[in-house]
């Protein structure tokens, strides 16, 4: 033993610098999209469609975000509404994914497992699919062409995951913990309010978190659901600004459009990096 | 005060409930729903129509490959715009589908109706009855680089006037730098691109192209096998660059802002943005040749306005149509702009003057046509689409004859649907 730790000190050395050449090597490769993208984003319009590329910029303009920011009905108005809908899809899927969390994991039912498959069965339909259908049923009861409305379907989407995700950080709760306060009298919603929740708090944080980027992110409900300019959300506006005559791209607005609607992600995933980490494990080793 | 966490959620979740109550439109308020790459010429029609009325005209912009889903979908609901302006292209399969209001009693009998290009009327007509009008046209024609002619030794204020000429001009100019230099281009993935600027060579020299009906002429006639054998023969001699093969369109027009491509079939639009991206490029346009000198001819596309069935507003939008007929629409919101006029009597108007390349334009929409397709889709935009299928299989693969046959069969199946 010993003389294998002699041995590898210099091993040990040489194995430090190994293993920061390969962690250099991963995040460039994370990283070097993001900062070609970046780079593209600050050329002129002409410079960033030019065929072949300059990686570095030769000249800077902020004429491609400019365009970005105003485009129609202004990036504040599509970046409010993507918020807005965002917001109203993770309280919404909280307040059901919790509960069913709990229930799931906590309770003794019949068929349990048969519910459970159930409410999973979503992830397994292409929700293109029944999004039209969705939508006359939404128009006839007025929730078309409402940010709650299209907040309703983005939770429906990610209810799946997040009564999976929240079922197994109830899970993973000790029963000792659960004895002790049933024994003291509590009610099985003073549990969940008073143990169980301050518990599940990373699990919830990271139901947030996906809640949000896929919110973020969503497409093609968002344009279907919305039938107004100041209604968009901002994946809509992204589209179209980049969009030219017969697909033509624009390449520098593309590129602020990314750089632009990356920024929220990274910067909540920032925030709440702590939580989501150990939320996430939570979910995974159970 | 604390209160419970369940209870703040549903508190919140109410209160956005209240707030975010469905939005409706005002009675006085115009929606229109127009594609992406046309939104800025129509956002100068609505600016305005928008100064000088009490009802206004609200713009949305749809991003351009969704436009059908989205109108097909609005009109199951019954959640319709008061009218839309998209590719004229789809106009037949919209009118047949019922998603169009007839305006055959309002518009037909709009003076100015009868000098709108006769593409447009032409195809916004369906069972002897009128749907829409032009509304930002655009056409095709063949953009070349002066500064490359002049270098190959061509006179630049002469462009190939047949197709002959245009693959001798092209091998010329690939001639002066064969490293760098291309001397034609074309979007070898985008069927869009080149139904736009091919198919014009084509049905000028006298071709039929798409099928009309189950039982119609398809790709035939000449020009169809000129053509695709004058790509073919640029390609193999490398007058073409290779990243032609694989591009989606995304590049249509990237490329030859680049200054290294001498010739290339693109749109009137593309004046404007290389003006004002590449101010410093010696570009000139002509019309797209076809075999014999005289041939020329052009694709007459851009958007038609049409209003959807159910619309809520249909007098006050058949006036907004009606209105983007006249002289002062046609004139200060299209031409002013430099967006060709619908309207082939005001082609040549003080606007285009100063500037001889737009008139160049104007005059391809009167020798231009549109193909009247059903399908049109899946015959010529899809990414599988016979039309593009034939178009790199002839050109890539060098089986002009065998393309031409397999495009037959598979767009008749296509027709008999």
């Amino acid at each position: 033993m010993s003389a294998i730790s002699q041995k590898s000190a210099p091993m040990a050395r040489a194995q430090r610098y190994l293993i920061g050449a390969v962690c250099v090597l991963v995040i460039t490769l994370m990283l070097g999209p993001i900062a070609l993208s970046f780079f593209a984003s600050i050329k002129t319009p002409a410079e960033a469609s030019a065929s072949p590329p300059n990686y570095l910029p030769q000249s800077l303009s902020t004429e491609n975000y400019q365009k970005v920011i105003d485009y129609q009905a202004g990036l504040f108005t599509y970046a409010s509404n993507s918020f807005l809908v965002a917001g109203m899809a993770i309280v919404l899927c909280l307040v059901l994914a919790v509960p069913a969390g709990y229930g799931l994991a906590r309770f003794r039912l019949p068929g349990k497992e048969v519910i459970f498959v159930l409410l999973l069965a979503p992830l397994m339909i292409p929700y293109q699919a029944i999004l039209t259908p969705i939508y006359l049923n939404f128009s006839k009861i007025g929730l078309a062409n409402s940010h709650l409305g299209l907040a309703i379907v983005h939770a429906v989407l990610q209810l799946p995951f997040s009564i999976y995700l929240m079922r197994n950080a109830f899970e993973a709760i000790p029963r000792e913990i659960e004895e002790a306060a049933l024994i003291d009298g509590a009610t099985s919603l003073q549990v969940l309010r008073r143990i169980f929740l301050p518990l599940v708090i990373p699990g919830v944080v990271t139901v947030m978190l996906f809640t949000f980027i896929n919110s973020w992110n969503e497409f093609l409900a968002a344009l279907i659901f919305m039938n107004k300019e100041s209604s968009f959300t901002v994946p809509i506006m992204l589209v179209s600004v980049r969009t030219g005559r017969l697909g033509a791209v624009d390449w520098g607005a593309l590129q602020a459009g990314v750089i632009v609607s990356i920024l929220p992600c990274i910067l909540i995933y920032v925030l709440l990096q702590k939580y989501y980490v150990s939320g996430f494990l939570n979910g995974a080793v159970k | 005060m604390t209160m419970p966490l369940l209870g703040r959620m549903a508190l919140a979740l109410s209160l956005s409930a209240a707030a975010f109550a469905p939005v409706s439109a005002s009675a006085a308020t115009l929606s229109l729903w127009a594609r992406a790459s046309s939104s800025n010429a129509a956002q100068h029609m609505v600016d305005l129509w928008n100064e000088s009325h009490d009802d206004k005209v609200e713009l949305t912009t749809i991003p351009d490959n969704q436009m059908v889903t989205k109108l097909a979908t609005s009109v199951q609901a019954g959640d319709v715009p008061d009218l839309i302006s998209f590719d004229l292209i789809f106009m037949p399969d919209f009118m047949k589908a019922g998603f169009l209001t007839d305006l055959t009693a309002t518009l037909g009998a709009d003076p100015n109706q009868e000098k709108v290009a006769q593409a447009f009327k032409d195809l916004a007509t369906y069972d002897g009855k009128l749907f829409g009008t032009g509304f930002t046209p655009d056409v095709s024609i063949l953009l070349y680089n002066k500064d490359l002619f002049t270098a190959a030794g061509l006179d630049p204020e002469k462009p190939p006037t047949t197709i002959a000429e245009l693959q001798d001009y092209a091998a010329k100019i690939h001639a002066t730098d064969p490293d760098n230099i291309s001397g034609y281009y074309f979007s070898g993935s985008c069927g869009g691109c080149n139904i736009f600027t091919q198919a014009p060579m084509m049905w000028g020299s006298g071709a039929t192209l798409l099928p009309a009906g189950p039982d119609t002429p398809v790709m035939e006639g000449p020009g169809v096998v000129e053509v695709l054998t004058m790509l073919k023969d640029m390609w193999d001699a490398g007058i073409i660059p290779e990243s032609a093969e694989s591009d989606t369109g995304a590049n249509f027009t990237a490329t030859f802002e680049t200054g290294t491509v001498g010739m290339q079939g693109s749109g009137g639009f593309a004046i404007s943005s290389l003006k004002a991206n590449h101010p410093e490029m010696n570009f000139g346009i002509a019309p797209l040749p076809g075999i014999k000198d005289g041939d020329q001819s052009s694709f007459v596309g851009g958007d038609v306005i049409a209003i959807p069935t159910g619309a809520k507003n249909p007098d006050l939008a058949t006036s907004f149509i009606t209105w983007s007929l006249t002289d002062e629409a046609q004139l200060e919101g299209l031409a002013k702009n430099l967006i060709l006029p619908v309207r082939t009597d005001l082609a040549d108007n003080q606007y285009f003057q100063a500037e001889p390349r737009y008139i160049t334009t104007a005059e391809a929409v009167a020798i231009g046509q549109t193909p009247y397709a059903f399908h049109f889709n899946d015959m010529v935009n899809a990414d599988q689409s016979p039309w593009l299928t034939m178009i790199q299989t002839a050109v890539f693969d060098g089986d002009v004859e065998g393309a031409i046959e397999g495009a037959r069969e598979t767009m008749l199946e296509i027709a008999a649907d």
